[in-house]
């Protein structure tokens, strides 16, 4: 899961794709802070939005990277909210390491993986308890549905949207906690979704376990049309969600930033997930480049 | 009480069109109806309140009193007509008690229209929404002439009026973004991500 959170391009000017880029490589510096560079492989941008919702902003610095190494990038390395979201970060990459070797898939390299996160992770439940244990309650929960076969979508995104509202917890302003609340269940309800949808083909080559294939009755991993426009109709519901909570939040800053996400990135990103053309986005970059119009070959 | 310009996000220099067109963006965008089964449903119905004073506030400074029409919150709590079985589970969802509201309904052995909808909006309230369309829709085809019901299936699919957006953007769902999203997706960042393959698996096998 991860990745999935993007603005969209062309209605984001350029100092504010500055703000979200600078969001992302604060919390990338932040992560190798303070958890080391082994960390930063975890960095997605769905963390970066996680540490712009629970905010303030802050001002930023310029950093070089090794993938930025000469002109370096803008940095909002300050404040809390990306302690926060590092933190977090490596609990969920914790936990994700747990349950991959929970189901004996490639169980050397995640065993390795486990030792080299096992102190990361011990500070990281240090400073987060609560956000930890919710972390880990709910994949207890989870892993309970996928034994049942559960058929119910809500069901299992429930349990990954609690993880995300968890992290609201830490708001210390109880309207605003309210609010972040709403918005990050219905963030982690969508995410878990979109991410079940994407993931659909390989599931049912594979025969693990995904929600949308006992929810609705897809052929070799492709849904019907019909069940597409469901999903893509509780898709929507989620998102518009999001949208309501975050209008009731002071605006700031990061303002722009949020509603370009909630008012049409996630929309655009869930259209390319489900038809399917999420994962050209590389090739189609190159092609762009190229002076070649469009992505011809989807 | 706050200033009533700075509330609208206006100038006293505006003219009373910008002010009424501020009025009225502000108004859409916390209609109950966008917050209907919402657990912040009580927040929206207070900034509703604050921008509906700050409008009559201003108008009266300007034309010195006078009655104004202002967009009242309806619909927000359940109908409270005593009686019905079912009258205690309404109760339930309006306190905002959802456990017993769904103890209540689950020792009901009668599972008419009346009893999926009320499901129905603890799902929504709970965030299950997919279930909660299934309720809302077997509710409808039970009752198809109830309008309570019909309305609450409308907001959930996003039917009722137009679904609010800021300027700049259009309304929008996910099935209708026509074809090739990727291309309006903001990909200039991609760094690390791309290590991982962009999009990721988790605790999702």
């Amino acid at each position: 899961m991860f990745g999935y959170v993007l603005p969209a391009q062309k209605e984001l000017p350029q100092e504010e794709q500055l703000l979200f880029q600078s969001a992302y490589c604060g919390l990338c510096h932040t992560l190798k802070r303070r958890y080391g560079w082994l960390a930063r492989l975890h960095l997605n941008y769905d963390m970066a939005f996680l540490a712009i919702l629970l905010r303030p902003p802050c001002e930023t610095v310029t950093r070089r990277c090794l993938i930025h190494p000469v002109k370096g990038r803008a940095c909002a390395c300050c404040g809390d909210a990306f302690d926060t979201a590092a933190d977090m970060s490596v609990i969920l990459l914790w936990w994700k390491i747990q349950d991959e070797i929970a189901d004996r898939r490639f169980a050397i390299v995640w065993r390795i993986l486990r030792a080299a996160f096992k102190r990361a992770y011990r500070k990281a439940s240090a400073l987060q308890v609560d956000f930890d244990t919710a972390v880990a309650r709910q994949i207890r929960a989870l892993s309970a549905l996928e034994q049942a076969n559960c058929a119910s979508l809500d069901a299992p995104a429930d349990c990954f949207a609690k993880i995300l509202e968890a992290a609201a917890e830490q708001e210390q302003n109880t309207v605003r906690r309210r609010i972040l609340r709403q918005e990050l269940y219905h963030l982690g309800r969508w995410i878990y979704l979109v991410d079940a949808a994407d993931d659909l083909k390989k599931d049912m080559r594979r025969g693990n376990y995904n929600p949308l294939a006992h929810r609705f009755s897809p052929t070799s991993g492709t849904l019907s049309p019909e069940d597409r426009r469901a999903l893509g109709r509780t898709l929507d519901a989620s998102v518009r969600q999001i949208a309501a909570a975050f209008e009731l939040d002071k605006p700031d800053a990061y303002r722009p930033v949020v509603e370009n996400v909630v008012y049409e990135g996630l929309y655009l990103v869930g259209a390319a997930v489900l038809d399917g053309t999420f994962h050209q986005r590389v090739r189609g970059k190159r092609m762009k480049q190229n002076g070649k119009a469009g992505s011809a070959n989807g | 009480m706050a200033d009533p310009y700075k509330v609208l996000g206006v100038s006293p220099s505006d003219s009373d069109e910008v002010i009424k067109k501020a009025y009225r963006d502000l108004a859409r965008k916390y209609h109950p109806d966008h917050y209907h089964d919402n657990p912040l449903a009580d927040l929206a119905q207070e900034r509703m309140k604050e921008i509906n004073e700050a409008y009559e506030a201003i108008q009266s400074l300007r034309r010195g009193g006078g009655s104004h029409r202002t967009y009242t919150g309806s619909g927000a709590a359940y109908g409270s007509y005593s009686g019905g079985p079912l009258y205690r589970v309404r109760l339930a969802i309006n306190q905002g008690d959802l456990n017993l509201a769904e103890e209540l309904l689950n020792a009901q052995n009668d599972r008419g229209a009346e009893w999926n909808f009320l499901k129905g909006s603890i799902c929504v309230r709970r965030g299950w929404l997919d279930e909660a369309r299934r309720y809302y829709q077997t509710a409808v085809q039970m009752d198809p002439d109830n309008e309570e019901y019909a309305r609450a299936l409308d907001i959930l699919e996003g039917r009722q009026g137009e679904a609010y957006h800021p300027q700049g953007f259009r309304a929008m769902t996910t099935d209708g973004c026509g074809a090739d999203p990727m291309s309006r997706i903001c990909g200039t960042l991609l760094c690390i991500n791309c290590l991982f393959g962009g999009g990721g698996y988790f605790f999702c096998c």
